[in-house]
């Protein structure tokens, strides 16, 4: 009951990025070529998002082993910063399949098989879609410890994201790179307790 | 001259009105850390033979979204870091297989040649287009003035190298300084232009300030932007892009729906401004001026 309100609060604060892309189509303030203002705004906060949900162990374990969260529980922060790299991959695909392959179902199959990088963005979409059916708790009861080994493919799916990237880039990989070091960090920042008996 | 007539007159002032803008801002010091280029319009003439019935795409897209990596690599960049180009002082050489091989000063170029505007298709390769009347003279003049050999079978143009101001140069994103190359006939084709302005105007920094190459039916990263030297040469040129990935950048570049691109299907393009794609044609619209030049060649193998 009491964890309504901050649950509503911090699904605005992930909603607000979308907000102001939205605010921003609508007042044609997307520059010369909206489309692809769309496509780099939605998949760059899909990679924010994926890094924001694997930060949350690292800062717990890290900063304040004690707690189990700050205002909301760790495991409802993980779920909504997930949910959110979820959505907003939903938009960046969904901008993706309108506007670049205008729903055209061959098209996109072509594009597909030809374009390696985005078979690989495509994949690490599919992968999510698994985390977001067994995002609640129900699902953890009945997977038990099923349920962790399934939500660890989040590690696989960041790579793919930024790697969707990196091989996207013409010519700067300059951002991919820092995705990649960040993405590294914190996994680095798992190897204790990867390898520690639970 | 025949001034610029009435119907530039709303265009026009809008145009300038964006660019005094800047010099406005400028005076703020703190948002733009030097002063911009100084704008002024040019004693541009149109040619008749080159007024398409065409939708000119919104100057604010045109100078706001440019791939001009010595500016730094996003859309935006480029006009944020527009005061880092210097044009002062700015020369053009011309030289190699020639006869009378020259350095030109902007000034010159502009006695020498009558000033033209334009109105061409530009079609970038990674599928967004746009319309933009150019302000230049044919380099086919340029050329014929400097007397190449039989040895000039190819034209280099080498663009400039500054990283002590263009800061994006100090990393090695590309081969510095940006080269490209076009055959000689290419060259010397009558669509073939050397652009000092768009709109009437000098060209803006960001959009290849002082000079640069107008090659309408190819992908837009043969235009040269902010070109010092011309060199004739007897070997076809390694150009930039050619470098950095040579499976998806070739010599040629030919806009050609027909021909995919490793990342993009050619087959349609998107102009600035809207949301909705459109065919690509065969060398950009301009099939009846250049296919000649390829008459015996397979495309998809020299891409």
């Amino acid at each position: 009951m009491t964890r309504t309100m901050p649950i509503f609060l911090f699904s605005l604060l992930c909603s607000l990025p979308f907000l102001l892309l939205a605010w921003n189509l609508v007042t044609d303030n997307l520059g010369a070529n909206p489309v692809e203002a769309l496509e780099h705004t939605t998949g760059d906060w899909t990679v924010y998002f994926l890094l924001l949900c694997l930060s949350v162990t690292p800062i717990q374990r890290y900063l304040k082993p004690k707690t189990s969260g700050w205002i909301l529980p760790t495991h409802l922060i993980r779920r909504l910063l997930g949910l959110s790299a979820f959505a907003y991959g939903l938009l960046h695909l969904m901008t993706y399949w309108i506007f670049d392959m205008g729903t055209a179902w061959d098209e996109t199959l072509l594009d597909l098989a030809e374009r390696p990088f985005i078979l690989i963005g495509f994949i690490a979409f599919l992968l999510l879609i698994p985390l977001v059916i067994t995002s609640t708790q129900n699902w953890q009861k009945r997977l038990k410890g099923r349920w962790q080994t399934l939500h660890k493919s989040i590690y696989l799916i960041t790579f793919l994201g930024i790697l969707h990237y990196a091989l996207l880039v013409k010519a700067d990989l300059l951002q991919p790179i820092i995705y990649m070091g960040m993405f590294g960090i914190l996994m680095l920042l798992r190897i204790h307790t990867l390898s520690s008996k639970r | 001259m025949q001034k610029l007539t009435e119907n530039d007159v709303t265009s026009q002032s809008v145009f300038l009105n964006r660019r005094s803008f800047i010099k406005q801002l400028a005076g703020v010091g703190l948002l733009l850390p030097s002063l911009p280029s100084y704008a002024y319009a040019l004693n541009s003439v149109k040619n008749p033979n080159y007024q398409p019935n065409l939708k000119l795409t919104d100057s604010e897209h045109v100078l706001h979204y440019n791939n001009f990596y010595e500016l730094g690599t996003g859309k935006s960049d480029p006009y944020y870091n527009q005061a880092q180009l210097k044009t002062d002082g700015w020369t053009l050489t011309v030289e190699g297989e020639c006869r009378r091989p020259r350095t030109f000063e902007l000034s010159e170029l502009e006695g020498l040649f009558d000033i033209e505007q334009r109105i061409y298709r530009f079609r970038c390769v990674e599928g967004w287009s746009m319309v933009v009347p150019w302000d230049g003279f044919p380099l086919a003049k340029l050329l014929n003035l400097v007397e190449p050999t039989s040895k000039a079978k190819y034209v280099e143009f080498v663009s400039i190298n500054d990283p002590d101001n263009l800061r994006a140069q100090r990393r090695d994103i590309l081969d510095w300084p940006y080269t490209e190359g076009l055959r000689i006939d290419e060259a010397m084709n009558p669509l073939t232009l050397m652009a000092m302005g768009l709109y009437g105007e000098n060209l803006p920094n960001q959009n290849g300030a002082p000079i640069r190459l107008i090659v309408p039916w190819k992908y837009g990263f043969k235009n040269s932007k902010s070109i010092v030297k011309i060199r004739l040469v007897e070997e076809q040129p390694v150009s930039a892009w050619m470098k950095a990935a040579p499976k998806e950048y070739g010599f040629y570049s030919n806009v050609n729906p027909n021909v995919r691109h490793p990342r993009w299907s050619q087959a349609k393009e998107r102009p600035l401004g809207s949301f909705l794609k459109k065919k690509t044609l065969m060398f950009n619209g301009y099939e009846a001026e250049v296919a000649h030049l390829y008459k015996d060649m397979d495309l998809k193998h020299f891409f």
